[in-house]
């Protein structure tokens, strides 16, 4: 039995429902935040989840920040050494897409030569009729970046824990296969 | 005085803090005098452990066997893999390993003693190598600032020197 502790940093544009995926992950989906209000500074929201046919455990630390930190000196130091990356997009705003990209990139800078395993969301998927950004395009952008694809409405309180309960079982995977190269050397 | 290892369950010594622990793979394996034995970390930075000699002793050669590597490039692997390996905005080194000690009955009144960077090997277990003059301590910390990769292996702590007087 073991307890892993691990730091997933949530990224992308703001107001893409990153804070109300967290939220709502956190407190298994008690409360939808229903006005807009953009994060400030930083919350770190703390969840264990078990991992399935185990005795383990993942202790997820989510840090969420506002988006608007895209470049600032802030945001290296909350990146710093992240375990897993949770990285978010709106399906009803293309730019909030395309932007994956660079904060994918920027989330690169921090690891400085490990992996980082992660996920890719496509929140606000009640918004159907304002879809633009179609299911196969984000699952093969995903799948170029080694990244997992989910899709979720936090608002209709859909699919939320989906990408957390991914990220804590690549996170033990990890863990598996370290402990496999740990007990091959000599 | 005779030089033994000082790191030794046998002899006394014991792990009496780690900030992580998988029941397979306790603290005590570090200090089993086996090094297929091992401590694993597991999960965020910083990690440390702390081993209680119960007694004075003056050390002189410090070993560590353990692994802080990332394993070779995979394909297909995630975001990140296999990038090269770059100092972080102000040229600050913050992956290494720092030792403390301490003359104290309790484990208390630590003082910084080495700090070193880590070396990236890969698929190989690393040996590094200490030396002291001024050694003598009662309890040394081991902090693990941060790796190159997610866990880190420690699977052995050899410690030469010499018992110096037991507590009083
Ligand atoms: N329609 C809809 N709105 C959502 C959804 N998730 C979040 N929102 C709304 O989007 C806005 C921004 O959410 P927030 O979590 O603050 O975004 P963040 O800036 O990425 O943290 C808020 O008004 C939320 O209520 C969703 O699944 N569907
Ligand atoms: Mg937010």
């Amino acid at each position: 039995m073991v307890k892993l502790a691990a730091k997933c940093i949530m990224a992308g544009d703001a107001t893409v429902g990153k804070s109300s995926l967290a939220q709502m992950f956190r407190s298994d989906g008690a409360h939808f935040q229903k006005n807009y209000t953009l994060t400030t500074g930083v919350d770190l929201l703390v969840k264990q989840l078990t991992v399935p046919d185990t005795n383990d455990s993942v202790e997820l630390f989510i840090f969420d920040s506002a988006g608007k930190e895209l470049f600032s000196e802030m945001l290296d130091k909350l990146w710093e050494h992240p375990n897993l990356l949770c990285l978010v997009f709106d399906v009803t705003n293309e730019q909030s897409f395309t932007n994956c990209a660079k904060w994918l990139e920027k989330v690169r800078v921090q690891l400085q030569g490990s992996t980082l395993p992660g996920v890719l969301v496509g929140n606000k998927t009640d918004l159907a009729g304002r879809r633009v950004v179609e299911t196969s395009r984000a699952q093969e952008w995903a799948g170029t970046h080694g990244l997992e694809y989910f899709e979720t409405s936090v608002k209709e309180m859909e699919n939320f824990e989906a990408p957390f309960r991914c990220l804590a079982k690549l996170f033990h995977q990890l863990y598996r296969e370290r402990l496999e190269l740990f007990h091959s050397l000599v | 005085m005779r030089v033994v290892d000082l790191c030794l369950a046998s002899e006394g010594t014991e792990v009496i803090l780690a900030t992580s622990s998988d029941e397979k793979y306790p603290p005590e394996n570090m200090i089993d005098g086996n090094s297929t034995t091992f401590w694993t970390t597991t999960g965020m930075f910083p990690q440390e452990f702390i081993i209680c000699f119960h007694k004075h002793v003056k050390i002189e050669r410090l070993f560590l066997q353990c692994y802080f590597a990332v394993p070779a490039l995979r394909q297909g692997a995630p975001p990140g893999q296999g990038t090269p390996h770059r100092r972080p905005k102000g040229g600050q080194e913050v992956r290494g390993i720092r030792i403390e000690k301490s003359n104290a009955k309790e484990p208390v009144d630590f003082e910084r003693w080495v700090e070193r960077d880590l070396v990236l090997t890969e698929g190989q277990m690393q040996m590094e190598e200490f030396m002291f003059r001024d050694g003598y301590a009662t309890h040394l910390r081991f902090i693990i600032k941060s790796a190159f990769d997610h866990f880190v292996s420690v699977h052995k702590v050899n410690i030469e020197g010499i018992s110096v007087s037991s507590l009083t």
